[in-house]
């Protein structure tokens, strides 16, 4: 199965820029995610790739085929859409066996065919139903049924899962990505949930305003987001800003060193002394300590704050703690609560924070 | 107990309103029943005092009459149903495709093209009537089917056009994006997915469309009399003289949409249960 390759793919619509110069590639077998808030161009890319948009600038590749102006019914992409688009005035098996009828296959072919695809996502005896007696659930595996009983060479999925309720989303997250591993089929999923981008995909795509701000493997993206939009976007993340004040030899790290004087040291490279640069921290790798005697000889770096709000979540506590002229959130165990106005002692080790410079970082 | 009481009393009120809304319903149809058959109809008497069926076979030529205002329908329904089916076939023919377009399709003046087919419709009547007469007679149309076809037409055009537009527009264009993704080209997409699919709505619009030719009046008055005699004519003509004429050709006006009017509906719920809807 051929990988998938789009060049400086621009889409305007009137004067509304879509999608501008996206060059990425999905790799033979991957299944990619395209992740960002609504209007940040992933399903217009999708479409591109469906080819029922045609792109203004760029190209795209299907293996070798350049099919940039190819109608859709000549690509050979499977595609699941968000309401599911089952045609509903055909029964399954009806819906199933358009695709395969349009490619003559023989009667015989087709029956064997859709029952594999129908046996494949354990539907079996449902071919004489119509889409409306069909719960969400089943619409949505029948809508993947159809995309993939005509062996497409690319499966293209569209929120595949936004309609169905939390349990079944959570479950059906496994069940597309056991499939696609399964099937070997090169994937682009289209998403907003960060959860489900990173529990299916092999690598992630960040689209922020029609621009890829960063492609990687879901622990790269969450570990190590390379610019602001990335690390508020993907999980929880505190904003310190500062400025590169030097080198810390004995413990090979960078210092940042913020405009209200807190010294923070960080392990990165990279970055030049003076150049100004946003450190991005997690909730969950902020400690709270009321003793500083254990964090110091562990290296890490020690700030003074006050909590201004603790949330109880059940399983954690969600901290705001004002330190200077920051915010930052912090999780932790409910054991001990710490109320509002308490002076508290934050603790995070410098591999654990992030610095992105702050010219490549969109808001 | 309360509860009881209010559902009895929530019955009770949508008895009324039924036997109000049969009254309402078959009242009139009942009069013009009892006017068609009766023979001998005088005052203070709440029924006919003679009845029998010799206005309808008077009517439907299978008995000679001698009655002030007597006709033969039978020609004229003929005339009104092979009008009103070309009517229907014409329209259809050009709705369709034009309801898609302006549906489906981003065309320069979209605007424009729908202002030109209302605008028969954007003026009174008869003055438009009246100058079409005036066209109509220099180009020798007037008085004849093919005059009274384009009146209808005109007529009926832009109802027929705005709602196979809607037909059209309420098929999701998603479902024609899966089947064009899926392998069909864009003619085979409008006919397996597109056009079943909005076909409720271009039925209901090809009915209406027929309806409206069946009782077409003040066109074919202006453009069709004294030579072509559609039922509205006919009924026209005889109100004036003969009560029992005119119900004959009431009924036989209202059979047809009746008729229409179950297969339609049988239609429609079928492809609506079928999930419309979406």
């Amino acid at each position: 199965m051929p990988g998938l390759r789009l060049v400086s793919l621009s889409k305007r619509f009137g004067k509304t820029v879509a999608i501008q110069n996206v060059n990425l590639e999905i790799h033979d077998g991957e299944i990619l995610t395209l992740l960002g808030p609504s209007g940040c161009g992933k399903t217009t890319t999708l479409r591109c790739i469906a080819g029922l948009l045609t792109p203004d600038e760029g190209d795209i590749y299907l293996g070798k085929e350049r099919v940039t102006n190819w109608p859709p019914e000549r690509r050979g992409i499977g595609l699941v859409f968000q309401n599911y688009a089952l045609w509903p005035h055909m029964t399954v098996y009806q819906n199933l066996a358009f695709g395969l009828e349009l490619r003559k296959t023989p009667k015989e072919e087709i029956k064997r065919r859709i029952g594999e695809a129908l046996a494949m996502m354990r539907l079996s005896g449902f071919e004489g139903r119509y889409p409306r007696q069909l719960s969400g659930g089943q619409q949505q595996r029948v809508a993947l049924a159809r995309a993939l009983v005509i062996e497409p060479s690319v499966l293209l999925l569209d929120e595949p899962l936004s309609n169905l309720d939390a349990k079944l989303r959570e479950e059906m997250r496994f069940e597309i990505r056991e499939l696609q591993k399964s099937l070997g089929i090169t994937t682009v999923y289209v998403t907003h949930d960060q959860a489900e981008a990173l529990v299916l995909s092999d690598r992630v795509a960040i689209l922020h305003e029609g621009k890829i701000m960063q492609v990687g493997t879901p622990k790269d993206i969450y570990d190590r987001p390379n610019n602001r939009f990335v690390a508020g976007f993907i999980g929880l993340t505190s904003f310190i800003e500062g400025a590169i004040a030097g080198f810390d030899e004995v413990k090979g790290c960078l210092v940042v060193k913020t405009r209200d004087d807190l010294e923070i040291r960080v392990r990165a490279s990279g970055l030049k002394r003076g150049q100004k640069v946003i450190l991005a921290l997690r909730p969950e790798h902020i400690r709270l300590c009321k003793d500083d005697e254990m964090a110091r000889s562990e290296g890490l770096n020690l700030l003074e704050g006050t909590v201004m709000r603790a949330a109880y979540l059940g399983d954690i506590i969600d901290y705001r703690i004002k330190v200077g002229d920051w915010v930052l959130r912090a999780h932790t165990g409910t054991d001990r609560v710490l109320n509002p106005g308490e002076k508290v002692l934050i603790a995070f080790s410098p591999e654990q924070a992030t610095l992105i410079p702050k010219s490549a970082s969109p808001q | 107990m309360s509860m009881v009481r209010g559902k009895l009393l929530t019955r009770g009120a949508e008895g009324v309103l039924l036997v109000l809304l049969c009254f309402f319903i078959f009242g009139p149809i009942t009069g013009l029943v009892l006017w068609s058959i009766a023979l001998k109809w005088y005052w203070p008497h709440v029924l006919p005092q003679e009845t029998g069926l010799d206005y309808w076979l008077q009517a439907l030529g299978l008995q000679k009459s001698l009655a002030i205002g007597a006709v033969s329908i039978t020609d004229s329904f003929n005339t009104s149903l092979v009008i009103a089916l070309i009517v229907v076939a014409v329209v259809m023919v050009i709705a369709t495709p034009v309801g898609y377009v302006l549906a489906k399709r981003n065309i320069p003046l979209k605007g424009v093209v729908l202002l030109l087919f209302l605008m028969p419709q954007a003026f009174p009547q008869q003055p438009v009537l009246v100058n079409l007469l005036l066209m109509f007679s220099k180009m020798g149309l007037a008085g004849t089917v093919h005059g009274v076809l384009l009146v209808h037409l005109m007529v009926s055009l832009v109802f027929a056009v705005w709602i196979s537009s809607a037909a059209f527009k309420s098929v999701p264009p998603e479902l024609e994006e899966a089947a064009r993704s899926i392998g069909a080209s864009g003619l085979r997409t409008f006919l397996r997915i597109t056009l079943p699919l909005a076909a409720p709505g271009l039925l209901a619009s090809a009915v209406f469309v027929f309806l409206t030719s069946l009782d077409e009046f003040t066109g074919t008055f202006f453009i069709g009399l004294p030579f072509v005699t559609t039922l509205p004519m006919l009924l026209y003509s005889s109100s004036g003289y003969n009560l029992q004429f005119a119900s004959v050709i009431a009924i036989v006006l209202l059979v047809p949409s009746i008729l229409f009017m179950v297969i339609i509906e049988r239609f429609l719920k079928a492809e609506y249960i079928g999930g419309m809807g979406i």
